[in-house]
């Protein structure tokens, strides 16, 4: 049994701390609120001024940076979770040879940041002219979620007990079938959680975007915001609404997404 | 339906031998229990079967078609599993009709084969219910419905009543026995529980670190123990053995070992020294009646086991301890010192060195 006093205790801490991370993010959106007119300040609330959108939107080009941001991430997302669902199946769920190895060798890309890649990896790119393109940007974005994904995949297939798949082996299910109408439903809610990290990762990739192109039609909207900030030192509100503006779709995508985490799909599958 | 056989079957792991030259006929419409210990090998035979492991060495045979490498869903086997393997996210109805989708039966015969499982097996209310909804009783009776809708050549069950409570477990046990006898599939059921093993199969195949030991119907195991590991598998209480000298003696034989110096019939040529076998019911109290026992051994009372109708009594004597029975209720206690006698053709000899069944 736990007290009344724990329990406070309990709501104590946890309000403080969230208090402390929410902090900051109502201060950028305060800040992002205040008169364009009136004095800047950090945090300070002095009314709702939601044309500040409306300017930072037009003078910061941001409708451009959000559609490349948009369309590269949709691509990156997409692709990612696909290929992760499949090689994940395929790590998790099957025995071949080499698939120790090849998995090891996948997971190099989750440990080799991409700082240490960027380098190389532009030098490449540029020999195969696709430096400033979307594909310089799509390409290897796929292929360090995929590393990720397979990981984060191949632990859910893990999970899922054998004899779910042996059933329906011997009920006559092809490979693609399970995967498809046997374990895909009961992973739902792993498949949406590693949409929502990579859409927020994909989304807020910074030094790929800014090596890779120079074009201001190519630019994403983390870049679109580092250049807004160099040309707007001054105006703190219009940044502040910049950055909102910038942050957004993820937030919508993580609150739209987050109520189908659904839990506990496989609670009555077998016996546990 | 059809015959199952295993021809010299071997599967390893690495060095490891899972099962070793198993060669095992199942007839058309039998019930064959695989029973064993933990790491006996029944299991992986069972999954060599359904064509989830593959095979290293031998031969599987359903009907007339070799199996080795023909894919699960060739074989036209149905298994359930020890932990039901229901899909959770479909109903009952879509459960039991997920092998017939697959195997493109049409709508109609699906829903009348689904129906006629769901009735046999008192399903029917549970047709729109998620496998989450239900008791672990109900869970193992869609599974076993799976199977049955199916109509296969061959049911394979791995230990499919081990999650369920104890009286559950008696009540599915008959359940089971009395589906198939009415399908008459040919049926392959592994089990760890010898009660199970004896209550159920037509005959039993007891497998022994990857060995099979003696296949039987459940008398003949019980009564004619190839060996003293299947003698000591298979009843509750178990077998209890001793060592013993054997002595001719003018028409008759004395059996000789500590504690123990009893004359018993000679009807078989048994070897100087042998290990003797005795079932709790081959052993008696002297005072209860000493018709037909011979004896008396004396010991100490270890333990006393009190079912109600009846009472095993543990007795250490003969440098082992021997299961005593005894109708009714005793008054024994532990310590106490007691005789007892044995039913002479009864008893049950082996050899000292390899425990092989002698006489």
């Amino acid at each position: 049994m736990t007290s009344r006093r724990d329990v406070t205790l309990t709501y104590t801490v946890l309000g403080l701390f969230s208090l402390i991370a929410l902090a900051p993010i109502a201060g950028i959106v305060f800040t992002a609120l205040q008169d364009p007119d009136g004095l800047a300040g950090f945090g300070r609330f002095d009314g709702i001024h939601p044309g500040n959108f409306a300017d930072a939107w037009r003078d910061g080009n941001f409708g451009q940076y959000l559609k490349s941001s948009a369309i590269v991430t949709v691509c990156v997302v997409a692709c990612s979770v696909a290929l992760s669902v499949l090689a994940g199946y395929a790590f998790g769920q099957m025995r071949f040879r080499g698939s120790q190895v090849l998995f090891y060798v996948l997971l190099l890309g989750l440990m080799i940041p991409m700082e240490a890649m960027i380098v190389p990896l532009y030098y490449d790119l540029r020999d195969l002219r696709l430096t400033d393109t979307y594909w310089a940007l799509i390409l290897p974005q796929i292929g360090t979620s995929v590393a990720f994904g397979t990981f984060w995949m191949r632990a859910f297939f893990r999970s899922v007990p054998r004899s779910l798949v042996e059933a329906a082996r011997i009920d006559g299910a092809s490979s693609w079938f399970t995967l498809w109408r046997v374990l895909l439903p009961l992973a739902m809610p792993a498949v949406l959680t590693m949409t929502v990290l990579l859409f927020m990762w994909t989304w807020n990739e910074f030094l790929l975007a800014l090596v890779m192109v120079t074009d201001e039609g190519l630019r994403t909207a983390p870049l679109g915001l580092s250049f807004f900030q160099g040309r707007n030192q001054t105006d703190l509100t219009l940044l502040a609404a910049g950055a909102v503006i910038v942050a957004t779709p993820v937030v919508v995508l993580y609150v739209f997404l987050q109520r189908h985490f659904i839990r506990g799909m496989l609670s009555g599958a077998v016996k546990g | 339906m059809a015959a199952v056989r295993f021809t010299d079957v071997d599967k390893r792991y690495g060095d490891v031998d899972a099962v070793r030259r198993l060669s095992l006929e199942v007839a058309d419409g039998e019930f064959m229990v695989l029973v064993g210990p933990s790491g006996s090998g029944k299991t992986t035979a069972l999954r060599m079967l359904a064509g989830l492991e593959s095979i290293s060495g031998g031969e599987i045979a359903i009907g007339d078609r070799v199996v080795n490498r023909i894919a699960p869903r060739e074989r036209d086997i149905a298994m359930v599993f020890q932990d039901y393997a229901l899909y959770p996210q479909m109903t009952v109805f879509d459960n039991l009709a997920f092998g017939l989708r697959r195997r493109n039966v049409p709508k109609e015969d699906i829903e009348r084969r689904v129906q006629t499982a769901a009735d046999l097996l008192g399903l029917e209310a549970l047709l729109s219910r998620k496998p989450g909804q239900l008791s672990g009783g109900q869970a193992q009776r869609v599974a076993l419905g799976r199977a049955l809708v199916r109509e296969p050549q061959v049911f394979l069950m791995d230990e499919p009543l081990s999650n369920l409570d104890a009286k559950l477990r008696t009540q599915t046990r008959g359940e089971i026995k009395r589906l198939q006898h009415e399908v008459r599939t040919t049926t392959v059921y592994v089990t760890h529980d010898q009660v199970e093993a004896m209550t159920m199969g037509d005959r039993i195949a007891v497998m022994n670190d990857g060995l099979l030991e003696q296949v039987g119907t459940p008398e003949d195991l019980y009564e004619r123990p190839a060996n003293r590991f299947v003698a000591g598998f298979i009843g509750s209480p178990a077998m209890s053995f001793f060592d013993a000298s054997h002595v001719a003696e003018d028409g008759a034989a004395r059996l000789r070992g500590q504690d123990v110096d009893v004359r018993v019939p000679d009807a078989q040529r048994l070897p100087g020294s042998v290990t003797v076998g005795v079932r709790p019911e081959a052993a008696r109290l002297w005072d209860a009646g000493r018709n037909g026992i011979v004896g008396p051994v004396r010991g100490t009372v270890a333990y006393v086991e009190a079912l109600g109708r009846e009472t095993f009594i543990g007795v250490d004597a003969g440098g082992s301890r021997l299961a005593v029975h005894q109708e009714g209720r005793t008054a024994l206690q532990p310590g106490d010192s007691v005789e007892f006698g044995f039913v002479p053709d009864r008893l049950r000899y082996f050899a000292v060195d390899s425990g092989e069944a002698l006489g």
